[in-house]
């Protein structure tokens, strides 16, 4: 009885496991998640971060340039997403794709000024994550695991993109 | 009236020269599956782009010499499409055009000693050589050929996948010129 009971609370687990995972809005892939490549790099006042960066938490990780144009209409908006979420606990890593300082710097303080950026120096990380363009967005899961995938910039403080990572917050894989 | 033909003249003359250096400078395809737009970049436009970037003068000589393709692509189709371009032609009177890809700017960047992060910052501006894309979505990029000075002819072909069997969806453009 208890062999047969035990595959039964298994599939309930996982449909409910499934049930649970918020659907995405449009333009979210939903990925058949995989090990997140490495990320290590220092923000623009030389504070490090590395992935995981705190184990059991969502990370929302952005790669962006101040010369995509498609970047610089999206990121008001993850500013805005940020302000409302992170008090909720995601955990956001905002990558520059292989400029310097003063650009970075420069186009942060007209375009989201409370946002800090990590620093790709020379685009190294950024080209590991084989991203399909610039912007791109992956969420990464508490696991460590890359779970979605943004296709272009995304209007990321609108309700359905909120609620969605709001549903992500509340979920552990 | 002198005054008044003497604008016309000179707007006309306007006209007339932008028509030249800027001749065509998008064109457009639309097939039920995919939009493309392909935009004709003038050296100016180039060096102006990569000089912005800190690009040196010696990597902007070479750029400017090239003759430079934006590529607009969306999707317009519920399936995912395919895009290779191992699979486009290039050709003008003279014959096939080959096009300078990854590997080749890797190898001359590499010789010409060209910093990481420009290297990086210059791959990010070519179109992806292989990209599924997805329903609605759109990505861009630069071509970049051999400057030739003969109107081009690109016949590009793409694969929609209805998740049963692939398609070729095929376009071309003609009479493309790269603008000096």
């Amino acid at each position: 009885m208890k062999r047969l009971l035990f595959p039964l609370l298994l599939s309930l687990g996982l449909i409910c496991s499934a049930a649970a995972s918020p659907t995405p809005p449009e333009g979210i892939l939903q990925l058949t998640p995989y090990a997140a490549p490495a990320l290590t790099l220092s923000d623009i006042d030389g504070a490090p971060f590395s992935l995981p960066a705190r184990p059991g938490q969502w990370v929302f990780v952005h790669f962006w340039a101040s010369w995509c144009g498609p970047c610089r209409k999206e990121m008001p908006a993850i500013q805005r997403m940020v302000k409302i979420l992170a008090s909720e606990g995601l955990l956001v890593a905002l990558i520059n794709t292989a400029e310097n300082e003063d650009t970075v710097f420069s186009f942060l303080a007209a375009h989201a000024p409370d946002i800090r950026a990590l620093m790709d120096r020379d685009g190294l990380v950024t080209e590991q994550w084989q991203p399909r363009g610039l912007p791109a967005t992956y969420l990464v899961g508490p696991d460590g695991r890359v779970y979605y995938q943004a296709l272009g910039g995304r209007p990321w403080d609108e309700p359905t993109y909120l609620d969605f990572l709001r549903g992500l917050l509340k979920q552990t894989h | 009236m002198m005054n008044r033909l003497c604008i016309v003249l000179v707007l006309s003359l306007c006209l007339t020269c932008t028509g030249t250096l800027f001749a065509k400078p998008r064109t457009e395809v639309k097939t039920p599956e995919l939009t493309v737009r392909l935009i004709e970049r003038t050296p100016e436009q180039i060096a102006a782009f990569y000089e912005a970037r800190g690009f040196s003068k010696q990597m902007v000589q070479v750029l400017k010499a090239q003759c430079f393709l934006g590529v607009l692509i969306k999707n317009t189709s519920p399936h995912v499409i395919w895009l290779d371009l191992a699979g486009w032609t290039f050709t003008d009177q003279t014959g096939a055009v080959p096009r300078l890809d990854r590997t080749y700017w890797r190898d001359k960047w590499q010789a010409l000693q060209i910093p990481m992060a420009h290297q990086s910052t210059f791959r990010w501006t070519l179109l992806p050589e292989k990209l599924d894309f997805r329903p609605d979505e759109r990505e861009g990029g630069n071509i970049l050929l051999p400057r030739r000075g003969h109107p081009l002819r690109i016949e590009a072909v793409f694969m929609l996948d209805d998740g049963t069997q692939q398609k070729p969806v095929k376009i071309r453009f003609d009479d493309i010129r790269c603008p000096r």
